[in-house]
């Protein structure tokens, strides 16, 4: 054996050794894979009305359905709460006169979300049926998608949670940015939100989430018959959350 | 070929094996490994059933051993970043394993590691 022979025979067993523990190991461990989305973009986008004239005084049977159902953070302080869905009291004036409305505000679910345009780590992404939902696993609470949100619909959990109301959900340590998620772990089992649910119990039917795609989805139709608007349109961020009576 | 030569030849001819060898061990170690694993774990039978009535998981016991924080990873994939709710999930781990310091906690200790999965998941 000559020295080249020698050379090209040590190559070609470490080549065939290394190449069949990669491949040994690749099969063992590849039991499922990831592939494709759940939801074809395009066939579904989730949007959602609400119809403020109908909405009671007072009442905050949605904010707590919400808190109950995602585990949302609520220590008693204004400091740490974190509000997925969260009522203001707005004031417009109308020349002389002023008139007080409450307002429910939650993440408007932007077709073309300035949040998540500046994550640096893409853990929050826009779902292919539109709902802008962060992944928690992956964030790093660098907090530039609260910044960057016109709405302030984003908040940092500064410290953990204590309560664990669903015990279904996770809730989030601290660290972490998040907003409402539309209750996308309910639309895809096919329900409603737990707002949704919650408003409707109490009589009111405030709130509407359907598929803006399908033209004749309830709030398709809400928006084709009522005048709507959405907040800050003007920025361009394309809002999903329509509101009658704003 | 005097015998200087000879003993040149020898020395370069082992360095060469002892190179190569050096090279495949950390790889084919890899193939063995499982095997070695077996033993092991059967020689520490630490792991508690909690519920004997169901026998089977979603993979071999093997598999689940060594790449069940990678099942994981591809199943917390699949549903946060693509939506796809399938039958499996963190949930169906409770099912048999129902309690985490009678399981998870066994190994995780042994090994100190501390995952972060219940800091935000119910795993009682
Ligand atoms: S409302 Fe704010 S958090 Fe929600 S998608 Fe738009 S920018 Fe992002």
């Amino acid at each position: 054996m000559d020295r080249r022979d020698f050379m090209k025979m040590t190559g070609g067993t470490i080549l065939a050794v290394s190449s069949g523990t990669y491949a040994f190991q690749f099969l063992v461990a590849s039991g499922r894979s990831v592939s494709g989305d759940n939801i074809a973009a395009g066939t579904v986008r989730w949007g959602m009305v609400i119809d403020l004239n109908k909405c009671i005084e007072g009442c905050t049977a949605c904010l707590d359905a919400c808190r109950t159902e995602n585990n949302v953070a609520f220590h008693g302080d204004n400091r740490w709460d974190v509000h997925w869905i969260r009522k203001v009291k707005a004031e417009q004036k109308i020349g002389t006169e002023s008139k007080e409305k409450s307002i429910l505000l939650l993440c408007n679910h932007c077709d073309k979300p300035p949040c998540a345009q500046v994550c640096p780590v893409q853990a929050t992404y826009k779902r292919n049926d539109g709902i802008v939902i962060v992944d928690h696993h992956r964030c790093i609470g660098c907090r530039y998608c609260m910044i960057a949100c016109p709405y302030n619909a984003r908040y940092f959990n500064m410290k953990d949670s204590e309560h664990w109301q669903n015990e279904e959900r996770p809730k989030r340590s601290h660290g972490v940015a998040e907003a409402c998620t539309l209750c996308a772990h309910r639309l895809d089992t096919g329900r409603q939100p737990a707002c949704v649910e919650a408003c409707n119990n109490t009589g009111a039917g405030v709130l509407f989430v359907g598929n803006l795609n399908d033209s004749d989805s309830e709030v398709s139709q809400l928006i084709a018959d009522r005048p709507t608007k959405r907040l800050r349109e003007e920025l361009g961020t394309e809002p999903k959350v329509h509101y009658i009576g704003l | 070929m005097n015998i200087k030569n000879i003993i040149q030849c020898r020395i370069g001819f082992f360095a060469a094996l002892l190179a190569i060898i050096i090279i495949i061990y950390p790889l084919g170690y890899s193939l063995t490994d499982y095997a070695i694993a077996n033993d092991r774990a059967e020689a520490q039978p630490f792991l508690e059933r909690t519920a004997p009535e169901i026998t089977d998981c979603v993979e071999d016991t093997i598999y689940m051993r060594y790449h069940h924080w990678e099942l994981l990873g591809k199943i917390r994939e699949e549903i946060v970043r693509y939506g796809k709710r399938g039958d499996v999930s963190l949930d169906t781990c409770k099912k048999c394993h129902t309690s985490r310091v009678k399981f998870c906690n066994k190994c995780h200790d042994a090994i100190s590691m501390t995952p972060d999965c219940f800091g935000c998941h119910y795993y009682p």
